[in-house]
C-alpha cells in the first residue's frame, strides 16, 4: 500500500454566473407551468391539466410559432438523418446487425447498407449472408451515420463510407447524448496527438491517431499494433478531462476537449478526476472558451 | 427496455483480472462492501445500502382474521418489488426469473427460519390476528440484491413497533399510538443471506459480487445463517457442481460476515433508538451525508496505519530537503535595493551585504560547528519564532515624514538587524544539516 494522501476540504465560492449569451433558454423542470395560453399546440415534454400547459420532463423549453415542446436534459439518443453514431453490436440477424446506440430501440445495420470489402458494388448473395458474422460479430464497436428513422424511432444506419466502419483500439466514453455538440463534422485529429469520434448518441470514441491516411480497406481489418505508452497516456489523459467537462456540464466539442486537455497539463492524469481539480480545469476552459467568443 | 449488453472486452477483462486476484473495486475476494442502514420516520421504514445496491424496506400490520388451519398464529405475508428505477432491465409488473427467485429466497429465510414469533401476533385465537406485511423495494441494481433485500427485510421488522392491544373478555382494544407505546414484534434471531458468485467451474469465489461481476458468473450460492451459526437456508443456481469442501468453506465465510453485519444492525438500531428518545432528528434526510471534498459532513473511512513508521521515514529518507521557508521573503535581484514601502531601507545594506557575505563563507564551517552544537538541545519552535519575528523597520529615508519617539535606538536596530539575519542563515545552514543527520536514522 501507498502512503496517504490527504485532501483538504474548502469552503467553495458562489461562482459568478457566466456572460449571459443572448437568447437565454427558459429552463423548466416536471410539473412547472410553461404557459396558461390555450393558444399553444402541445409537443413532446408537456401535457395539459386544467387548462395549463404543464412540462413533463427537465430541460429547455422550445417554441415554434404555435409548437411549445421541452427538450430533456437527460435523455435516450432521439436520432436524426445524418448524425453520427458509434454503437456496438448486439445481435447477427439474417441480412442485418442490431446495434446498441443508448436510444430506446436497438438500430439496424442492414447489409446492404454496409461496405464490401473491396469497395466492390454488387447485389449481396447468400454467401454474404453467410459471411456477416466475419465482418461484425457481437461486442464490435463501429462508427456509422444514421440513414433514416423508422416510424416507432428506431434509427437504420449505413456505413457507406470510408471512414465508418469497425473500430479498432482505443477507449469509449458513455456520456448523455445532449453533452455533444452538433458540429460540422465529428471525426477530430486533435493536436495533442490522438484522434477523437464524438458520436451524436453520447458514444465517445478516442483511438490513437492512424499514421497512414489512406485506408482502401474501409476499416474491417482492426489493427492490433501494441500502442506506444505515450500515445496511451495522451488517450487516457483525454478521457479523464471528457469525464470532467461532462460533470461540470459543459458542452463538449473539439475546442472544449483541447482547451481542457491543455488546462490539465499541469497534473497528474489520475489527479484529473478529483473534484476540486475538474473544477479547477473547467473553469479555466469555461474562461478561455468565453474569450474565444468575444 | 433491454438491459445493455455486457461487451467481450469488458468480460474478457473482468475474468482476467479475477484470475489475478484483483477486483474492479480493489476489494479482496472475502470483502464485503460497506454496510450502511438508514431508518425513515415511520417505525418499519429503512433503506439498506449495500455499496451501490439500495434496498427499500417497509412493514405495516393490519387485524385480520385468521387462516383457518392455524388459527392462533398470525400471518406474515412478503412482498420483493424491482423497480424499474434499479436497472433499465427492470420492467414493471412483469413476473421475471430474477423477482420469483429473490421472492422465494425471501419468503425462505424469514418465512421458514421461523425468526419471527407468529404465536405472539395472535389476539383473539381464531378471530382476530395481526398480519405483518413486509415490501422488499429494489431502489438500485448493482449486484447482491439479495443479502441487501435480506437485511432490509430483517432490519425493518427488528425496527417496527406494532400498535398495542388489549383484551378484556370479549372487548379488543387497539391503542393509538399516543394512548400507548406501540410494541415491537418478538424476533427470535437475525438471518441473513450471504452470497457467493463463482467463476470458471468453481476456481475463483467471490463474496459480494457487483453487478458487473454477477453477468460474468458460473454459478451462484446463497446461504442464509444468523449469528449463532445456524444455517437457516441454503440455495445454488447456475447449474455448476459445487464440491464439498466448496460449500463448507463458504458456510464458515458466512459465520464471519454474519456477525459483522449483524453488529453493524445492533449498532444502527441502537443508535436510532437514542435519537428518537432524546427527541432528537431522525430520518433519511438526517442520513444522507454529501458526497463532496468540500463538505464538512463526510463518512469517516478506516486508515490502515500499521506500517506508517516505517512507510514514514522511507519517504523522508528518499526525499529531497525542504527548501528554506522565509516568513516573510524579499527578494532583492543582484544590484538593486530597496527604498520605502513600508520596510527596512536597505540601500546601505548593498555595500555591506556584499561585504557580509564574503565574511560568511570563510567563517561558515567554523562556527556552524560550533554553533550546531550549543543548538543541539534548542527546540526548533524556538528557531522559527526568532525567524518570524524579525522586526519591520519604518523607513528612515529623508523623503518620508517619520516622527521617531527614540531616534537613537533606530540605527541599533538596523544594525541588530543584521547581525540577526548573518545569524538566521546561518541557523538555517545548521538546520538543514541537523534534518540531514535525522534522516539519515
Amino acid at each position: 500500500m501507498a502512503a496517504i494522501s490527504m485532501r483538504l476540504p474548502v469552503a467553495r465560492k458562489a461562482v459568478a454566473p457566466s456572460a449571459s449569451r443572448g437568447g437565454e433558454k427558459r429552463l423548466v423542470a416536471p410539473g412547472d407551468t410553461i404557459t396558461t395560453d390555450t393558444g399553444y399546440m402541445r409537443g413532446h415534454g408537456t401535457y395539459v391539466e386544467e387548462e395549463k400547459l404543464i412540462a413533463s420532463v427537465a430541460g429547455a423549453v422550445e417554441r415554434v410559432n404555435k409548437l411549445v415542446c421541452v427538450s430533456a436534459l437527460k435523455s435516450r439518443y432521439n436520432g436524426e438523418v445524418g448524425d453520427i453514431v458509434v454503437g456496438r453490436i448486439t445481435e447477427v440477424q439474417q441480412k442485418r446487425w442490431k446495434v446498441e446506440t443508448n436510444s430506446r430501440l436497438d438500430s439496424v445495420l442492414l447489409l446492404s447498407s454496409m461496405n464490401l470489402p473491396g469497395g466492390e458494388l454488387r447485389r449481396r448473395s447468400a454467401e454474404d449472408e453467410l459471411a456477416m458474422r466475419d465482418y461484425l460479430q457481437e461486442g464490435d464497436l463501429i462508427s456509422a451515420e444514421v440513414q433514416s428513422v423508422f416510424s416507432d424511432g428506431a434509427i437504420s444506419l449505413h456505413t457507406r463510407s470510408l471512414k465508418y466502419g469497425k473500430l479498432g483500439q482505443g477507449v469509449l466514453v458513455q456520456v448523455s447524448p445532449s453533452f455533444v455538440k452538433r458540429q460540422k463534422t465529428h471525426f477530430h485529429d486533435l493536436p495533442c496527438g490522438a484522434s477523437v469520434i464524438l458520436g451524436n448518441n453520447g458514444f465517445i470514441w478516442i483511438y490513437p491517431t492512424p499514421e497512414q491516411k489512406d485506408e482502401e480497406t474501409g476499416s474491417f481489418t482492426t489493427n492490433l499494433e501494441p500502442v506506444p505508452l505515450s500515445d496511451r497516456e495522451v488517450i487516457s489523459r483525454l478521457r479523464n478531462c471528457i469525464v470532467a467537462l461532462v460533470t461540470q456540464k459543459l458542452m463538449l466539442f473539439d475546442t472544449s476537449i483541447l482547451y481542457c486537455y491543455e488546462a490539465s497539463l499541469p497534473h497528474q492524469i489520475k489527479d484529473i478526476l478529483k473534484p476540486e481539480v475538474m473544477e479547477e480545469i473547467v473553469m479555466e476552459t469555461r474562461q478561455r472558451l468565453l474569450d474565444l467568443e468575444a | 427496455m433491454k438491459a445493455t449488453p455486457l461487451s467481450n472486452c469488458e468480460r474478457r477483462f473482468l475474468l482476467r483480472a479475477l484470475q489475478e486476484g484483483k477486483r474492479l473495486d480493489g476489494r479482496q475476494c472475502y470483502d464485503y462492501r460497506n454496510v450502511r442502514v438508514s431508518f425513515g420516520p415511520d417505525y418499519g421504514c429503512c433503506v439498506v445500502e449495500l455499496g451501490k445496491t439500495r434496498v427499500l424496506g417497509q412493514v405495516s400490520c393490519e387485524l385480520v382474521p385468521p387462516r383457518p388451519n392455524r388459527p392462533t398464529e398470525g400471518i406474515l405475508f412478503f412482498n420483493v418489488e424491482l423497480s424499474p428505477m434499479a436497472a433499465p432491465g427492470f420492467e414493471p409488473g412483469r413476473q421475471s426469473e430474477l423477482l420469483v427467485e429473490l421472492n422465494s429466497l425471501i419468503e425462505r429465510c424469514l418465512r421458514n427460519s421461523e425468526c419471527i414469533d407468529t404465536e405472539s401476533l395472535c389476539v383473539v385465537a381464531g378471530e382476530k390476528v395481526w398480519q405483518i406485511r413486509l415490501d422488499l423495494h429494489v431502489l438500485n441494481h448493482d449486484g447482491n440484491m439479495i443479502d441487501a433485500a435480506s437485511i432490509a427485510g430483517i432490519v425493518a421488522l427488528c425496527h417496527f413497533r406494532r400498535p398495542d392491544v388489549s383484551v378484556q373478555g370479549e372487548e379488543v382494544t387497539v391503542y393509538t399510538p399516543e394512548e400507548r407505546d406501540p410494541v415491537p414484534l418478538s424476533i427470535h434471531h437475525m438471518p441473513i443471506c450471504v452470497s457467493f458468485a463463482f467463476f470458471q467451474q468453481g476456481t475463483y469465489l467471490l463474496v459480494d459480487p457487483t453487478e458487473r461481476e454477477e453477468r460474468v458468473m458460473d454459478g451462484f450460492l446463497v446461504i442464509a445463517m444468523n449469528k449463532h451459526r445456524e444455517i437457516c437456508t441454503i440455495q445454488s443456481s447456475g447449474g455448476i457442481m459445487l464440491v464439498k469442501e466448496q460449500v463448507l468453506r463458504c458456510s464458515k465465510i458466512t459465520a464471519v460476515k454474519v456477525t459483522e453485519i449483524t453488529e453493524v444492525i445492533q449498532k444502527a438500531l441502537e443508535n436510532d433508538q437514542k435519537v428518537r428518545k432524546e427527541g432528537g432528528k431522525f430520518g433519511f434526510a438526517e442520513s444522507i451525508p454529501n458526497q463532496k471534498i468540500t463538505s464538512f459532513k463526510m463518512g469517516s473511512t478506516a486508515v490502515d496505519t500499521n506500517n506508517v513508521e516505517e512507510q514514514a521515514e522511507e519517504i523522508i529518507t528518499k526525499a529531497e530537503p525542504p527548501s528554506e521557508v522565509v516568513a516573510k521573503p524579499i527578494l532583492h535581484t543582484p544590484g538593486t535595493a530597496q527604498i520605502g514601502e513600508g520596510i527596512e531601507n536597505s540601500w546601505g545594506d548593498l555595500e555591506e551585504s556584499e561585504r557580509e557575505e564574503a565574511v560568511e563563507e570563510e567563517s561558515e564551517s567554523e562556527v556552524t560547528a560550533f554553533e550546531c552544537q550549543k543548538r543541539e538541545s534548542e527546540d526548533t519552535s524556538t528557531m522559527k519564532e526568532t525567524k518570524e519575528d524579525e522586526p519591520i523597520v519604518l523607513s528612515d529615508s529623508e523623503e518620508e515624514e517619520v516622527v521617531i519617539l527614540e531616534p537613537q535606538e533606530l540605527p541599533k536596530k538596523t544594525r541588530t538587524q543584521t547581525n540577526s539575519k548573518q545569524e538566521n542563515t546561518s541557523k538555517k545552514a545548521c538546520n538543514r544539516k541537523r534534518r540531514k543527520k535525522r534522516a539519515a536514522h
